[in-house]
């Protein structure tokens, strides 16, 4: 046995990536599954391995680490099996601005449309005294204006339009990427790769109006691509939501643009 | 492989590349450029996605066979690949976890707190031209309100918070040790890059700190640092700010 415990939530965004990463390496590991939407993450029990309560987090016997992109490459590191990073140290540098670019850029625009349509409406229902001792317990402040924002549905106009903005910027400049190179940013199967399909991976249903098989193709080739690869069917399959299942709209052979309103 | 590295005063993220540069005993053609009047925008690789839309803001740009090299902590990854001499980075995979983890930390928290305070300190000051040349609309938005004088005091607030947050896990890590990790690495230059200009802007986070200040000094006293310090064209390059990483839009 590995020795890893990871602790996730669903293969999506932050949690799908050390889970990927782990089964692309062929590591075997325990899996506790935190539900996100039940706070989980900041109960007592998920707060004695990880005091900041962000998801996921991961044991490799007596280390805890967390941050899922510097998890993956711990993971790439110490594990024997397929290497994740080229060894060319520039398409190392390139890997990692495009897997920076993603955490800090798009992904927290891809997130708050996300959390705004998706996450909010979903816990909005329960009880009101309930869901404000949920929002007391997270503990980084940070976190707790997002949850705060996404329960009350406070995002501005002015901040979902920037989203969207940006949302459509990264949509190109991956496009672009993606145009040049058959992996993002490398010519081999990578750690950015698993970090983008964790982030676009259901694009042509979240964003029809900027992603498809004629908008953008390289795209299109590519979450087709990775998702045809056994260890991503594996860890998509770990999924228990709705949200995640929509990775089957990659089975289709042709996505076309959806017709002006 | 020539290389050529477009920097700034040694402060902040130039301060970073050009130390890992001199570390590791590697030679570039080094060009100064003025990021504080935007200069980076009229290189001939300023539309380059990598630098064009940067995380880190007005940061230094490293040109390898034309392709221009942005966000200093991964450059000096690349400068601790290619160099010579002891490793920047930790030779175990955990070291390296907590390395780049603690960078990722001090990238988000600390530096867009840095900037902002050191641009409200220092203001920079690009022309219309100069503006109008840059590629990322959100970069270009916080050069204007800066260059207006557009300050929120909550963000001052946070940000100075932030320095103390930073400042204090400093004084936490180096109990009983001469660096972050143990050995020397990315991670004490990239926090002294980013707090060795806030000891005067944010002196309270500073005071009663005495382990921060003996590191300070340990790092500045580094020979390779010594010759960064050097390149300075400013009595204190560490008054030398430009935008920088943008402070978290939300959670």
């Amino acid at each position: 046995m590995s020795g890893v415990i990871l602790y996730h939530w669903e293969p999506n965004a932050n949690s799908g990536k050390p889970m990927l990463a782990l089964m692309e390496k062929g590591v075997a590991f325990s899996s506790h599954y935190l539900d996100l939407l039940g706070f989980d993450q900041h109960k007592p029990e998920y707060l004695a391995v990880n005091p900041q309560g962000t998801i996921p987090a991961m044991k490799h016997g007596n280390l805890v680490l967390t941050e899922s992109t510097a998890i993956m490459e711990y993971v790439d590191e110490a594990f024997p099996g397929p290497r994740l990073m080229p060894k060319d140290p520039r398409d190392r540098w390139r890997i990692r601005w495009w897997m920076k670019f993603m955490d800090q850029w798009l992904a927290p625009s891809f997130s708050m449309i996300g959390w705004s349509v998706f996450i909010g409406p979903a816990v909005r229902s329960r009880d009101p005294e309930q869901l404000k001792a949920a929002i007391e317990r997270i503990p980084l402040p940070e976190r707790r204006v997002a949850w705060r924002k996404a329960i009350y549905g406070l995002f501005s106009e002015e901040e979902m339009k920037e989203s969207q903005r940006r949302v459509a910027v990264g949509i190109r400049m991956l496009e672009d990427a993606l145009s040049k190179r058959e992996w993002l940013g490398s010519d081999q199967y990578s750690l950015a790769d698993v970090n983008g399909f964790n982030l676009a991976y259901a694009l042509p249903l979240s964003q029809p109006k900027l992603s498809s098989d004629d908008l953008t193709p390289n795209i299109m080739r590519w979450l087709r691509a990775i998702y045809a690869r056994p260890p991503t069917k594996a860890c998509w399959a770990m999924g228990r939501t709705a949200m995640v299942k929509r990775v089957a709209i990659l089975e289709q052979p042709h996505i076309g643009q959806e017709p002006a309103a | 492989m020539s290389m050529t590295l477009y920097h700034g005063e040694p402060n902040g993220p130039s301060f970073t590349v050009l130390a890992a540069l001199f570390e590791k005993s590697l030679k570039a053609e080094l060009i100064r450029i003025d990021l504080a009047a935007g200069q980076r925008h009229s290189l001939p690789c300023a539309q380059q996605a990598e630098v064009a839309m940067s995380v880190e803001g007005e940061g230094p740009v490293l040109v390898v066979d034309d392709e221009g090299m942005a966000d200093s902590v991964f450059v000096a990854c690349y400068l601790d690949d290619i160099g010579h001499g002891p490793a920047l980075r930790p030779a175990d995979a955990y070291g390296r976890w907590e390395t780049m983890t603690w960078c990722r930390q001090l990238i988000e928290r600390a530096a867009p707190a840095a900037a902002y305070l050191g641009c409200k300190a220092h203001p920079p000051r690009a022309d219309a031209a100069m503006l109008a040349r840059i590629g990322s609309v959100d970069l270009r938005n916080r050069w204007e309100e800066m260059s207006a004088g557009v300050f929120a005091p909550e963000k001052l607030a946070d940000s100075a918070a932030k320095i103390t947050q930073a400042v204090e896990k400093i004084e936490a890590r180096i109990d009983g040790r001469d660096w972050l990790m143990g050995p020397f690495t990315i991670a004490d230059l990239e926090s002294y890059a980013w707090l060795a200009g806030m000891v005067r802007v944010v002196p309270a986070a500073f005071a009663g700190k005495p382990r921060t200040a003996a590191w300070m000094e340990r790092v500045k006293s580094r020979p390779a640092i010594v010759r960064v310090l050097a390149l300075a064209s400013l009595p204190d390059p560490a008054a030398s700010w430009a935008p920088g990483p943008e402070i978290n839009r939300w959670g």
